[in-house]
């Protein structure tokens, strides 16, 4: 069972990096190290949270469980979101699909 | 039109092909030979026990068993026997061998912590009130006789080994009659009771002068430690029914493999003696902190190890068998009980000292706990069967084994910054103070935890 959890994890990550991949090269290096560096962080709280939520209720600590919920998957979220922002799924105008139609 | 380049790509695809046909070829012939090997056995059983065993920590003799210690994350520095430690225990002086009727329940017997504390011990009615803890402790009474736990040596020594192997093989007997933790001491003198108490009869009018004097001086000890049992800890508050059985339970386990142990050291031909919960000669907390198994806690008298906490009990076997001693360890314990205090929040008895520093007792430097207060508690609780409160809630004791509490404990041993932010986490994920329903699997009878009426 662990095997194949770090084999999915690994694919997982894989599979994310060449998602974010096309998005993630910026005019600026440094942009591009931010993404890259997000991205890594957010996998990573979010594999900790994970684990940590699903051992901490396995045994039955109720408090840690709850408590890690918000801690580890809040963070996540926040860091998907400004990651998302970065790489231009959120936040952006949308293009026009056809200019001519306006009133 | 042919461009250069085309021609020079496709020589370097060539070029790159062959190179991972040589390479696939290379890593199955690799891969058959190492087969091949393993099929035939090729390895010299040493070489093959070398790599084994090339990462993990190990204190003293090598068990078969247990090949390395588990120390549950903790980061451990091992330190050397000298006069003016015992492990990270301090010596200021000299430590007088102290009467096995001035101990805590002793004193409850002889009636000098009050009549509900003598009525609460007498016959261990604390424990036996509970039928489950009184039927575990009834059992190790009759580990108590003299004859279970001493006696004359084989007249004829048998062949042994050199003290590096017997060392080995005899925590590896421990292993096998089940202990979780086996360790091997240099016996401080200072360990042993000056005198054996008299008859719990004679001790409840007070009387000591049927005391018997100890006087074996053997030069090693043997200590084995069994868990009190994690589920049970987390379901239980801590002082409720089933407090003494955690007890009992590593009580009469440690009982049976120490009697084992030393009849087993007897058969041999040299001198034995097993110590434990119902017959005792020496004091265990040196024993433990001489064996490598743990550090003096805030409690005062519980010695906490690394991986377990003070979630356990133990006995010993002392004997003059030729062993090497393990060293004394150092897990940064101190400084953390220094900043934590977690136990002495949550003592119902508040027996357990919230002072920084540790004070001079008897020669030697520790935490100033009331043991009188705990004493009264535990043999008057009328919640339950004793108590264990503190052990339950020690950031140390409270843990199933993973990854984070593994990266936890290495943290809490670095030193009083880390351990201050490993209390603060512990605190944030509530672990300790919580019970776990869902563990709670045996019986309460609070009719039967009050004071005995005659």
């Amino acid at each position: 069972m662990g095997t194949i959890l770090v084999f999915l994890a690994g694919i997982l990550f894989l599979a994310g990096i060449l998602f974010i991949k096309p998005r993630a090269k910026q005019d600026l290096k440094w942009k591009t190290v931010v993404n890259w560096v997000l991205y890594v962080l957010w996998y990573a709280i979010t594999g900790i949270g994970i684990s940590f939520i699903y051992i901490n209720s396995s045994v039955g600590h109720v408090k840690a469980t709850s408590t890690a919920i918000f801690l580890f998957l809040g963070l996540s979220l926040v860091i998907a979101i400004i990651l998302a922002r970065l790489l231009g799924f959120l936040g952006k105008t949308r293009k026009e699909i056809n200019p001519s139609i306006k009133a | 039109m042919v461009r250069f380049s085309d021609g020079e790509g496709s020589q370097q695809d060539q070029k790159f092909r062959m190179n991972r046909r040589k390479f696939l070829k290379a890593g199955a012939a690799s891969a058959l030979t190492a087969g091949m090997v393993g099929a035939m056995k090729a390895l010299p059983a040493e070489a093959a026990e070398a790599a084994a065993n090339a990462t993990g920590v190990q204190n003293g003799a090598k068990s078969k068993l247990h090949p390395t210690a588990d120390y549950g994350g903790a980061g451990v520095k091992f330190v050397e026997h000298n006069d003016q430690w015992l492990g990270t225990t301090k010596i200021v002086g000299n430590i007088k061998n102290i009467h096995e009727g001035d101990t805590g329940f002793s004193q409850a017997n002889r009636g000098k912590y009050g009549p509900d504390a003598q009525k609460g011990y007498y016959h261990y009615h604390f424990v036996m009130k509970h039928p489950f803890n009184g039927a575990i402790a009834s059992f190790a009474l009759s580990l108590a006789p003299d004859f279970m736990v001493s006696g004359i040596p084989s007249p004829q020594k048998l062949r042994i080994p050199d003290p590096e192997q017997m060392s080995q093989h005899i925590k590896d007997c421990a292993y096998f009659l089940r202990a979780d933790e086996v360790g091997i001491g240099k016996m401080p003198p200072y360990a042993y009771y000056s005198h054996k108490a008299p008859s719990q009869d004679d001790l409840i009018k007070d009387d000591l002068s049927n005391s018997v004097p100890v006087t074996e001086r053997l030069p090693y000890v043997i200590v084995v430690m069994i868990d009190q049992h994690l589920e049970t800890m987390l379901a239980s508050t801590g002082y409720d029914g089933i407090s003494a059985a955690q007890s009992m339970r590593s009580y009469h386990t440690t009982g049976v493999i120490s009697v084992i142990l030393a009849n087993y050291i007897r058969n041999l031909g040299y001198n034995a003696r097993a110590h434990h919960f119902t017959n005792y000669a020496a004091v265990m907390a040196p024993c433990i902190m001489a064996a490598g198994l743990g550090e003096l806690s805030r409690t005062g008298d519980c010695v906490a190890h690394p991986r377990l906490g003070f979630r356990h009990k133990v006995a010993a076997v002392t004997t003059d068998l030729p062993l090497v001693p393990d060293k004394p360890i150092d897990f940064g314990l101190l400084d953390f009980c220094r900043v934590c205090g977690k136990c002495a929040d949550n003592c119902p008895s508040g027996a357990i000292t919230h002072d920084k520093d540790m004070v001079e007792y008897n020669g030697y430097l520790r935490w100033n706990s009331n043991f009188q207060k705990c004493t009264e508690f535990r043999v008057t609780n009328k919640d339950g069967s004793s108590c264990g409160r503190c052990m339950k809630v020690c950031p140390w004791d409270s843990k199933e084994q993973s990854w984070f509490h593994t990266a936890g404990t290495w943290i809490g041993s670095k030193g009083e910054a880390s351990s201050r932010l490993l209390k603060q986490i512990d605190d944030m994920f509530g672990y300790g103070d919580e019970q776990i329903e869902k563990y709670k699997w045996w019986l309460e009878w609070p009719e039967r935890y009050g004071l005995p009426t005659n």
